[in-house]
C-alpha cells in the first residue's frame, strides 16, 4: 500500500515538474546542436590553404555550434567518441596520417562524418563511390546556388571525377578544357569537400555544405556592420554616416570601442551622445572586444570588471549594446570567453588579425546568435544570376570601416545601393547582455534595460560643458595664514635689504674717506 | 674559519703577517685596487650561485632575436619581470627576424655568441659568456678611471678613493645588467670609457692619441647602443670640440675633428635608424604619460598640436595596460595621432609651458636615483625566491643613493650649481693662462651633466614617464661620475692641503712631461 502510494506520489511529482518545467529555451536548444570535432593534419602555412582552419572555426560557430579543434597529431583514443560530428581537414597531399588511434577510432566512427581536402579514406570513398584527382595549375569557376565568384587560381587543387553521392553541392568549372565537376558530394553520413580556401567563394559554398550537414533549419540573416569606431574618430561624420543610411533605409549595427579609463570627460560624453544619436538612427550598438596589449605580468584579471563597467556606463546613459564583436580567437580562450564575453550571449566574430592568447583552449564557445563577418569588399567578387544579392547560407554580418571622410561615406552609400542586399534589423532578433546590475534585452525590435523599455529617439542633452575640472584642487588650510605670513616676510626681506644697502654705501663711503683722499 | 681561529690563538703571529702583506699592497695602485675589488665583487655575484641577473621586461626579444638567440624555454612568458633566466637557444637555421634595432649592443652579443659556441655549445647560450665580456670590459674601465682621478694623489686619499669606488661601482644594481640582454650594460661600460680616457687626456697621464682614440670608439658605442642616446653623441661631439686646441700637432688635430664629426654622425643616425615599433610606443607615451599626464586640461594641450580634442581620452594610458581602447600601432592613431608631433614639438611645448615641465621633472627626479629598477626580478625560478625578488648582495650604495637622494629637479639644479662651482676657480685660473687642457676637467664635467640630462629629457621627451626608472638610467650614472669625481677632489684637498695635482696646471710635474715628450708639438 504504501509502496504504491510513494509510486502514485512520484508519478504526481514528475508530471508536476514537467508542467512547471520553463518552456523549452535556448538553453533546452544548445544542449541538442551537434558537438564537432575538427580534426587537421597540418595548418598549410605559406600555401593557398592557409586559414581554411580557422575559416571553418568561423563558419562553425556561425550556426552556434561548439568545436574542439584537435591536429591528428594530438589526438588521443577514444577522442571521438563523444561527438555527433567529425570533420578532418588534411591539408598536405603527400604525408600520410600515422596516428593509429585516429585511424582505429576513425574506422569505427558512427557519427557524422566529413572530410576536406586531399586523401579521402577509403571507407568514405567506397560509400560514395568516390574518385577524385589534383589539377594542378590554371584556373576554375566556383558557383554555389545563385552565388558564383571570380575566377580562382588553381593550384593543387582537389576535385571529384566521379561520386554516386545522394547530394552534390555547387559546381566547379575548370577554364582549361572545360572539366566541371561537383564542388561537393554526400550520402548517408558520409561528406567530402575537396576544396575550402581562405577568402573566396569556396567559403559560401561551404557555409551551404555545413548547413545541411549540421541540419540548420535556422532563416538565415544578413547584417551591415560598422566597424573601427572609436571615441576619437571623426563624431559628426558618424552620425552623418547613421543619419544617411538611416534615411536609406538600412538598419545596420555599430561596433564600438570600450572605454575603460577617464570615463567622466568631456571627450567621452561626447562619444556617448554620439552612440545615442546613432541607436536613434536605427543603429544597434555592439561592443567591439578591447585591444590586447602584449601582457607584461600576465595577471591582469580585470577584463571582466572592465567590460561589465563599460556595459553598466552605456546602460547608465541609455546605449542598450546587444552583444559582442570579437576575433575568432576570442571564443578559443578561457579567459576571454569568460571575462570578456560571458556577458553577451550574441556575438560578430571576425577574422583573427593578431593573436594575443591569455588561455587558450581547443574548444569554443559558442554563442545563441553569432554572425559570421565578411568585409564588404568580399561581395565585389561574388556574381549573382540576378540583380538582388541572394541571401547567404549562414547569418552573416557585412563589414565596412566607419569612412574617414564625407568622400567615403558617398562611396559606402553607393556601394550598399549597389548591391541589392536586404539588410535585417539587428535588434528584431533576441539578444540578451546581463551584468551584475544590468540587463539589456531585445527582442523583436522592442529593447528592454531593466525591464523598462527602451526610447532610443535622440533628445539632446545640453551642450557638454568645457569647463570641467581635469585635475582635483588640492585641499587647502591655513590659506589665510600663509598669506599673512608671506606678506610679513615679504616686508622683513624688503626692509633688511634696505638696511644693507644702507649700510654698503655708508662703508663704502667711510672707505673712500680713509684710504682715497 | 680555520684561518681566523689560528690568528686568536697565536696573536704573535699577527705582525709578522701583516708586515709581511703590507709591502706587497705597497707596489700596487690605488687602480689596480678598485679594479680589483669591483672584479672580487662582480665574479661572486654573477658567476657563483645564486647567480644573479635581470628578468626581462619584454625588451630582450627586440635585442636577441636578430642576433641569433631565442626564447627556448617552453614557460619563458610566465618569467617576465619575475624571474633572471640564463639560458637561451641559439638558432640552427635560417633566423628570419631581420635587425628589428640596429644597436651596437649586436656586437658584444655576437661576440659572446662565438665565445658560447667555441668553448660551451652551439645550441644552448649561456649568458654568463655575455657577463664574462662585460666584466673584463669593465674592469679595465674601472682600473682607467681610479688612475685618472687618483693620479698624483696621496697614497692614503688614493686608497680611500678606491674603496669608495669599489662600493660605488662594484654596486651589483649596476653589474646585475651584464647578466640581462638590456643595453644597459655598455651604456655603463662605455659611459665610464668616455669619463675616464676624457679625464686622463686633462691628467696627460697616458699617450693622448691612445686616449683619444679610446674615447671616440667608447663615444661611439655609447651612442649607438640605444636609440635615447642619440643626444649623447651630438653633446660629446660639441664638448669635445675643446679638446682640438690640447695639443698642437696638426695630425691630432685633424683626428680629433674626425672623432667629433664621428660622434655627431653616430648621433644623427641612431636618431634616424629606429624600428617603426619603437618609436610608436614611444611616441604614444610621450604623448599620454608626458604632455598630457601633467595638462590641466588636456583638450587644450591637445589643440595646441593640432589633434582632436578627443584624444584627451588617453590621458594617462599605458601601452603595457593589457586591455585598451585602441591599437598602439593603428592605422588611426598613426594618421591622426602621431604624424601632428614629434620630438621637436614636444619640446616646444615644453618650452611654452615651463610649469608643467616643472611638474614633469619633478616626477622624473623621483625615479632619477634608481639605479637597479624594482620592477625586475633578480634570481632564477630555481633559486626559489618570490617572483621579482630582488638581491641585495652588495648593493649598499644603490640602497642608500636611493633612500637618501632628495628627489626633485630642484636639488639636481643645485648638485649642477655646486659641482660646477667647486670646479670654477681652478677652470678660471687654467682660462687666464690659456690653459686647454685644463679647463677640460670642467667641460668633462658640463658633458657628463649634459648627457645625464638628456638622459631625463629624452626620456620625458620621447615617453613621458612610462618606463621612467630605467629610461633614467643614463642620469643616474652620470650623477655618481661626477658625485664620485668631487668627492674624490675633496677627498684629496681636504686630507693634504698642500698637495696640488691640477693636471692643467703649468707647473707640470717633470714626469709626466717626459711621457709625452715624443708626441708634443
Amino acid at each position: 500500500m504504501s509502496n504504491t502510494r510513494k509510486t502514485l506520489f512520484l508519478l504526481v511529482l514528475l508530471v508536476l515538474l514537467s508542467v512547471l518545467e520553463p518552456p523549452a529555451g535556448r538553453a533546452q536548444a544548445a544542449a541538442a546542436t551537434p558537438q564537432v570535432l575538427l580534426l587537421f593534419d597540418s595548418e598549410a602555412k605559406e600555401t593557398p590553404r592557409e586559414g581554411n582552419i580557422k575559416e571553418l572555426e568561423r563558419l562553425l560557430a556561425a550556426y552556434s555550434i561548439k568545436v574542439t579543434v584537435v591536429s591528428l597529431d594530438q589526438y588521443e583514443p577514444g577522442g571521438m567518441a563523444a561527438y555527433s560530428h567529425r570533420i578532418t581537414v588534411i591539408n598536405a597531399p603527400d604525408v600520410a596520417v600515422t596516428n593509429r588511434s585516429y585511424l582505429e577510432d576513425a574506422g569505427n566512427y558512427k557519427g557524422q562524418e566529413l572530410h576536406v581536402g586531399y586523401n579521402p579514406p577509403e571507407r568514405l570513398k567506397q560509400a560514395l563511390k568516390l574518385s577524385t584527382d589534383i589539377m594542378h595549375g590554371g584556373s576554375a569557376g566556383l558557383s554555389a546556388g545563385r552565388l558564383s565568384g571570380a575566377s580562382l587560381p588553381v593550384q593543387e587543387m582537389p576535385y571529384i571525377t566521379a561520386a554516386e553521392g545522394k547530394k552534390d553541392y555547387g559546381r566547379l568549372v575548370f577554364q582549361s578544357g572545360g572539366l566541371q565537376a561537383p564542388y561537393a558530394v554526400s550520402a548517408g553520413r558520409y561528406t567530402y569537400v575537396p576544396y575550402l580556401e581562405q577568402g573566396n567563394v569556396s567559403v559560401l559554398a561551404m557555409a551551404g555544405v555545413l548547413r545541411e550537414w549540421l541540419g540548420s533549419t535556422a532563416m538565415p540573416q544578413t547584417y551591415f556592420v560598422l566597424k573601427e569606431i572609436y571615441p576619437f574618430s571623426d563624431l559628426a561624420l558618424l552620425e552623418e554616416t547613421a543619419e544617411r543610411l538611416y534615411e536609406a533605409g538600412i538598419p545596420f549595427i555599430a561596433s564600438v570601442r570600450p572605454v575603460f579609463s577617464n570615463t567622466d570627460y568631456p571627450a567621452m560624453l561626447r562619444y556617448l551622445e554620439a552612440l545615442k544619436v546613432v541607436q536613434s538612427r536605427n543603429g544597434s550598438i555592439l561592443l567591439n572586444a578591447p585591444v590586447v596589449m602584449p601582457s607584461i605580468s600576465g595577471s591582469d584579471d580585470t577584463l571582466g570588471s572592465k567590460m561589465s563597467g563599460f556595459v553598466d556606463l552605456l546602460v547608465k546613459n541609455g546605449i542598450a549594446p546587444l552583444g559582442i564583436g570579437a576575433e575568432i580567437y576570442w571564443a578559443y580562450d578561457k579567459e576571454y570567453a569568460a571575462a570578456g564575453m560571458g556577458w553577451f550571449d550574441s556575438a560578430v566574430l571576425f577574422p583573427d588579425e593578431r593573436l594575443m592568447h591569455r588561455e587558450r583552449t581547443n574548444r569554443s564557445t559558442a554563442f545563441e546568435s553569432s554572425l559570421y563577418s565578411l568585409p564588404l569588399e568580399f561581395l565585389q567578387s561574388l556574381r549573382t544570376s540576378g540583380k538582388v544579392m541572394p541571401a547567404f547560407p549562414m547569418d552573416t554580418a557585412v563589414t565596412f570601416n566607419l569612412p574617414a571622410d564625407e568622400a567615403g561615406l558617398a562611396e559606402l552609400l553607393e556601394r550598399l545601393d549597389g548591391y541589392w542586399i536586404s539588410f535585417a534589423d539587428y535588434k528584431q532578433e533576441e539578444h540578451r547582455v546581463v551584468t551584475d546590475t544590468n540587463k539589456v534585452v531585445s527582442s523583436r525590435g522592442s529593447i528592454t534595460l531593466n525591464g523598462q523599455h527602451l526610447n532610443v529617439d535622440y533628445s539632446p542633452r545640453d551642450q557638454v560643458s568645457d569647463n570641467y575640472q581635469y585635475t582635483e584642487e588640492q585641499q587647502k588650510s591655513f590659506t589665510k595664514l600663509f598669506n599673512v605670513q608671506n606678506q610679513f616676510f615679504i616686508v622683513v626681506i624688503i626692509i633688511s635689504l634696505l638696511f644693507f644697502g644702507g649700510l654698503l654705501i655708508i662703508g663704502y663711503r667711510m672707505y673712500r674717506k680713509k684710504y682715497l683722499k | 674559519m680555520k684561518v681566523s681561529t689560528r690568528m686568536r690563538d697565536n696573536p704573535i703571529q699577527l705582525p709578522p703577517l701583516r708586515q709581511g702583506l703590507w709591502p706587497a699592497f705597497r707596489g700596487v695602485s690605488p687602480a689596480f685596487i678598485a679594479a680589483f675589488g669591483v672584479l672580487f665583487v662582480t665574479v661572486i655575484a654573477l658567476f657563483t650561485a645564486p647567480y644573479l641577473g635581470m628578468a626581462d621586461n619584454g625588451d630582450f626579444f627586440r635585442n636577441i632575436y636578430s642576433n641569433g638567440i631565442y626564447f627556448n624555454l617552453p614557460d619563458y612568458d610566465s618569467k617576465y619581470f619575475g624571474y633572471f633566466v640564463k639560458q637561451y637557444g641559439i638558432f640552427q637555421y635560417f633566423n628570419e627576424n631581420g635587425a628589428t634595432l640596429d644597436s651596437s649592443q649586436s656586437l658584444f652579443i655576437k661576440l659572446a655568441t662565438l665565445l658560447n659556441k667555441l668553448l660551451f655549445s652551439s645550441e644552448v647560450f649561456d649568458i654568463r659568456f655575455q657577463a664574462a665580456i662585460y666584466t673584463c670590459l669593465y674592469v679595465i674601465a674601472v682600473y682607467l678611471l681610479i688612475e685618472a682621478i687618483t693620479w698624483r694623489m696621496g697614497r692614503r686619499q688614493g686608497m680611500i678613493v678606491a674603496l669608495i669606488a669599489v662600493f660605488i661601482f662594484g654596486d651589483t644594481g649596476y653589474t646585475a645588467y651584464f647578466n640581462s640582454f638590456y643595453s644597459e650594460s655598455i651604456v655603463m661600460i662605455m659611459m665610464i670609457f668616455v669619463f675616464a680616457s676624457w679625464l686622463l687626456l686633462f691628467r696627460k697621464r697616458y699617450n693622448d692619441y691612445a686616449m683619444l682614440a679610446l674615447f671616440a670608439v667608447s663615444s661611439l658605442i655609447l651612442t649607438t647602443s640605444k636609440q635615447q642616446n642619440a643626444p649623447v653623441g651630438i653633446i660629446l661631439a660639441m664638448l669635445a670640440v675643446s679638446l682640438i686646441w690640447i695639443r698642437k700637432d696638426r695630425v691630432f688635430r685633424f683626428l680629433t675633428l674626425a672623432s667629433i664629426f664621428l660622434m655627431m654622425l653616430a648621433g644623427v643616425a641612431t636618431y634616424l635608424n629606429i624600428s617603426k615599433e619603437f618609436v610608436n610606443i614611444n611616441q604614444y607615451h610621450a604623448m599620454t604619460r608626458g604632455v598630457l599626464k601633467e595638462a590641466g586640461n588636456p583638450e587644450t594641450s591637445l589643440k595646441a598640436f593640432g589633434i582632436d580634442e578627443q584624444y584627451a581620452i588617453l590621458k594617462g594610458n599605458i601601452y603595457y595596460e593589457q586591455y585598451g581602447t585602441v591599437d598602439v600601432d593603428s592605422p588611426l592613431l598613426q594618421e591622426n595621432f602621431y604624424s601632428r608631433y614629434g620630438f621637436v614639438s614636444i619640446l616646444k611645448y615644453y618650452v611654452a609651458n615651463p610649469d608643467q615641465l616643472g611638474s614633469i621633472l619633478n616626477i622624473a627626479a623621483k625615479s632619477a636615483f634608481t639605479i637597479k629598477p624594482a620592477a625586475m626580478g633578480n634570481y632564477e625560478e630555481s633559486v626559489g625566491k618570490a617572483f621579482r625578488a630582488q638581491s641585495h648582495f652588495f648593493s649598499g650604495y644603490s640602497l642608500l643613493k636611493q633612500t637618501l637622494a632628495p628627489k626633485t629637479f630642484g636639488f639636481i639644479i643645485l648638485w649642477m650649481i655646486v659641482v660646477i662651482g667647486l670646479y670654477m676657480p681652478s677652470t678660471v685660473k687654467a682660462v687666464r693662462a690659456r690653459d686647454i687642457r685644463g679647463v677640460q676637467r670642467m667641460v668633462l664635467v658640463v658633458a657628463t651633466m649634459g648627457v645625464g640630462l638628456s638622459g631625463i629629457f629624452v626620456s620625458i621627451i620621447g615617453a613621458g614617464d612610462a618606463d621612467i626608472a630605467k629610461h633614467e638610467f643614463l642620469f643616474t650614472q652620470s650623477f655618481d661620475l661626477v658625485t664620485f669625481l668631487t668627492l674624490s677632489s675633496v677627498i684629496s684637498r681636504k686630507l693634504s692641503p698642500g698637495t696640488r695635482h691640477s693636471a692643467g696646471s703649468p707647473t707640470r710635474a717633470h714626469s709626466e712631461t717626459e711621457v709625452q715628450k715624443g708626441v708634443s708639438a
